[in-house]
């Protein structure tokens, strides 16, 4: 089976290679035969990835040990789920991973736009197969998943304990729909740029493909926070790691295109930087495989580190200069087609809302890799971790904030004064109240001010967005109550989609602020009887238990707690020792409500028989995962809308 | 670029400056931190075994062991300089979790934020362009500018609600 596997990804290599070639010389040539002909190569490039991907699945559920990747990545003891899900646990598996997701977007693509017979819609095609090229390459040529060992072992080496966690099963896949799923954007951009195509359609269409991988990756960076919170036990859930950084920064710069081409969909304005933020998201994509894979920096990801790092910077190399070159070779393309009338106006926010997610990105980008370059020029070996990124990017997140809230209620092309009265005293008024009300309870400092400030700002913008369209609605719609908002959500799908994502990321701002600045922590050791207290809940340790399953020891403690006085259950903070790494392993308790969690940990049975427990309160913590689903539902509502393109054409002067 | 553009986009620049060197110094410390002087410093620094986290949450065994030295120098009566510079001396800088800011190291402080104002200054100076080109367009179309843009604007805007009001009916 594993020379099938072989076979069908070398096979695959050569049909994504003819599919690029054929549909090249099928555009410059003009015949529909070479174009034909290459899109049904990239139909064989995605069913011979399925027939490979299939392969592997079933040697690592089978746990057959003669494939070098199941020797390196199961054992016999691995329950089935967590096999099937070491696909993704190593480098040659992630290759697939991802290959595989590119031909799923791949064959989409093949599918939505099979009566399309425009010439665009196969360049875009070819860039998707170049692409694929590439990353068959590397699984056909550099790291096979089907290298077989010549005499295999009984057992197998295991998982990483780190991946062994129910959020495996879902966060590398979702986050891997997300990066691999700006390929389509990139694509588009490339296609116009090769096509020499104008007008505002295809900007449409990418606007949608864009929204589907963002809202992917968003909800997957959110997974990985909550598997960080849940499997790393450190009380936390964003440690600026980089591979977090990795895949915070594609999305960062997501955002920004997804604000900056309604300017383009209004006005025919930004275009190249439209098509600079689509490919510079793409290449962010790319560069985060290549931060978790490479292993250049020290990362709690580094799950899988090999010789690929040069191929992956060759490509970004390559395929960034290529796309620059391009767009400065079409630049008169590119050309604005109308000019801003004022600075005050919605384009002139999201001008500068773009400014600040890209400064954003670049702060993250430089603080990341600073560590090589500053050993590389001093020689000195130095850390940048959340000490710096809490004091460089939580301004620059902040300001990004407030903007939130103003440019969504500024008008088009020019807000007049008027408008910003009406539209800006009484969320000023409402933030400056809460803030003030917030300051008893203990919020101080410039940046949880802020923070509340900015949060009852826009949150005071969103409502009154939503009050001024229902009474716009009121006299056209007969519906009440929770009915008027649906159906005023039902009519502008986009544009109170966007409002409930803002909804969203306030919630998540106000959650952080909650979970980092009004956070308790105590550790003490505790023999068997002794209390421990944290906030008003009392943690009492009734012993320890030892647990065997079956690839890991456990050890709990047994923890009653109390809030109040009132019992409120046992808890069993533990550490799990695998057989196969012998590497110790916390399992959080955790006791959680929508206002705060009690966040236990079990720090190990020291030499004087006691027990080391670390304890948190995390208060509004449950606001990030909450404002994570709301971002989710914001972006289905928004994608729910229906191409609208012509109506708007005929609105936008 | 006009002379007035210019001092849109300077005053826009030192308005950025202003905003942005606020929060510079404001982070210094976590308002969280304050509470617990050993948490204050802990959280500043980097485990020194291989897991790379912040020494305040680490659990690894190395990071305990460094917190209850942190936690025994300040019993000691060591102030937070003390106990980082003998931290420092044993482990290196790469302990700190953000760089000294000094020599080749500011680097990684000053950039962020002048990319920021050099973004700012940019857009700043591209929208003042585009709306002195606008207005000059406007002005030398048949007609002219119109007298008060804003009230223009308005009537507009009635116009287009009125439509929209008909359409909906």
């Amino acid at each position: 089976m594993s020379e099938l596997g072989r076979l069908a990804i070398l096979v695959a290599f050569l049909c994504a290679v003819y599919s690029t070639g054929v549909i090249a010389w099928g555009l410059r040539s003009g015949l529909a035969g070479p174009l034909r002909s290459g899109r049904n190569a990239l139909w064989a490039v995605c069913s011979l990835t399925v027939l490979a991907t299939i392969i592997l699945s079933r040697a690592l559920v089978a746990r057959d040990f003669t494939y070098r990747y199941v020797a390196e990545h199961t054992s016999l003891d691995l329950p089935a789920m967590y096999a099937f899900a070491s696909l993704w646990a190593g480098q040659e598996g992630s290759l697939l991973l991802w290959l595989l997701i590119l031909c799923a977007y791949g064959a989409a693509f093949l599918w939505f736009y099979r009566n399309r017979l425009d010439p665009f819609y196969d360049a875009v095609v070819m860039v998707v197969s170049s692409v694929a090229v590439f990353f068959t390459f590397l699984l056909a040529f550099v790291c096979s998943p089907f290298r077989m060992l010549a005499s295999p072992p009984a057992d197998g080496m295991g998982l990483n304990p780190l991946l062994q966690d129910p959020g495996m099963m879902i966060h590398p896949p979702i986050l891997y729909t997300g990066y691999v799923g700006f390929i389509i954007p990139f694509a588009f951009g490339i296609a116009v740029l090769l096509m020499n195509r104008t007008g505002t359609r295809w900007i449409e269409e990418v606007r949608r493909w864009t929204l589907f991988c963002w809202m992917f990756l968003g909800f997957g960076v959110l997974l990985g926070a909550r598997w960080a919170y849940i499997e790393l036990g450190w009380g936390g859930y964003w440690g600026w790691d980089p591979v977090e950084n990795a895949s915070l920064m594609p999305w960062l710069v997501g955002t920004a295109f997804l604000h900056s081409v309604m300017i383009e969909q209004r006005r025919g304005m930004l275009k190249t930087w439209n098509v600079a933020l689509i490919v510079l998201t793409f290449e962010l994509s790319i560069f985060g495989t290549f931060l978790t894979r490479s292993g250049v920096l020290t990362s709690v990801h580094s799950f899988a580190e090999s010789n690929i790092g040069p191929w992956f910077m060759a490509f970004i190399i390559g395929s960034s200069t290529l796309a620059t070159a391009l767009i400065l070779y079409r630049k008169a393309l590119l050309e604005s087609e109308n000019k801003m009338d004022a600075i005050v106006s919605r384009e002139g926010s999201f001008l500068f809302n773009n400014v600040l997610f890209v400064a954003l990105t670049f702060a993250t980008f430089l603080g990341t890799t600073f560590p090589v370059l500053s050993e590389a020029v001093t020689g000195a070996k130095i850390s940048v971790s959340a000490p710096f990124f809490n004091r460089v990017n939580v301004p620059i997140g902040l300001a990004l904030l407030i903007l939130t809230g103003m440019g969504p209620v500024l008008s088009w092309k020019r807000a007049t004064a008027s408008v910003l009265q009406r539209n800006f005293l009484i969320p000023t008024v409402l933030g400056v109240v809460v803030t003030l009300l917030s300051l008893p309870l203990g919020v101080k400092g410039l940046y949880p001010i802020v923070t509340v400030f900015g949060s009852a700002f826009v949150m005071a913008t969103i409502v009154m967005e939503f009050a001024r369209g229902l009474q716009a609605r009121k006299d056209v719609a007969a519906g009440r109550g929770a009915m008027a908002i649906v159906d005023l959500m039902a009519k502008n799908r986009r544009r109170y989609g966007g409002y409930v994502i803002h909804a969203g990321v306030v919630m998540i701002f106000v959650g952080v602020l909650g979970s980092s600045v009004f956070q308790k922590e105590a550790h003490q050791p505790l023999r068997t009887g002794d209390s421990m207290a944290i906030g008003d809940y009392r943690l009492t340790l009734r012993g320890t238990e030892q647990k065997m399953e079956k690839n890991a020891a456990l050890t709990s403690a047994v923890l009653d707690v109390s809030k109040d006085g009132k019992s409120l259950g046992q808890s069993h903070p533990s550490k799990a020792m695998y057989f196969k790494s012998q590497q110790p392993m916390t399992e959080v308790a955790l006791h959680q409500t929508p206002g705060e969690d009690l966040y236990m940990i079990l720090g190990g049975v020291n030499e004087d028989g006691t027990v080391s427990i670390q304890a948190y309160i995390n208060p509004l913590v449950s606001l990030i995962w909450a404002g994570g689903v709301v971002m989710l539902f914001g972006t289905l509502i928004a994608l729910s809308d229906k191409m609208r393109l012509r109506r708007e054409e005929k609105v936008a002067v | 670029m006009t002379r007035p553009g210019l001092a849109v986009a300077i005053r826009s620049l030192c308005v950025a400056v202003l905003l942005a060197a606020i929060p510079v110094h404001a982070a210094d410390a976590p308002a969280g931190d304050t509470k617990d002087p050993g948490r204050a410093i802990t959280s500043q620094l980097i485990c020194p075994c291989s897991c790379g986290e912040v020494l305040s949450g680490c659990t690894c065994e190395t990071g305990i062991a460094l917190k209850g030295y942190v936690d025994d120098e300040l019993k000691a009566g060591k102030d937070k300089d003390a106990i980082e510079a003998a931290l420092i001396a044993k482990y290196g800088e790469v302990i700190l979790g953000a760089p000294k800011a000094k020599g080749f190291n500011l680097v990684v402080w000053i950039a962020p934020f002048a990319a920021t104002l050099l973004g700012f200054a940019i857009a700043s100076m591209v929208l003042v362009r585009w709306v002195r080109g606008k207005r000059a367009a406007m002005a030398a179309a048949p007609g002219g500018a119109p007298a008060d843009p804003d009230r223009s604007l308005d009537a507009l805007r009635a116009r287009a609600e009125a439509e929209l009001r008909e359409l909906k009916e």
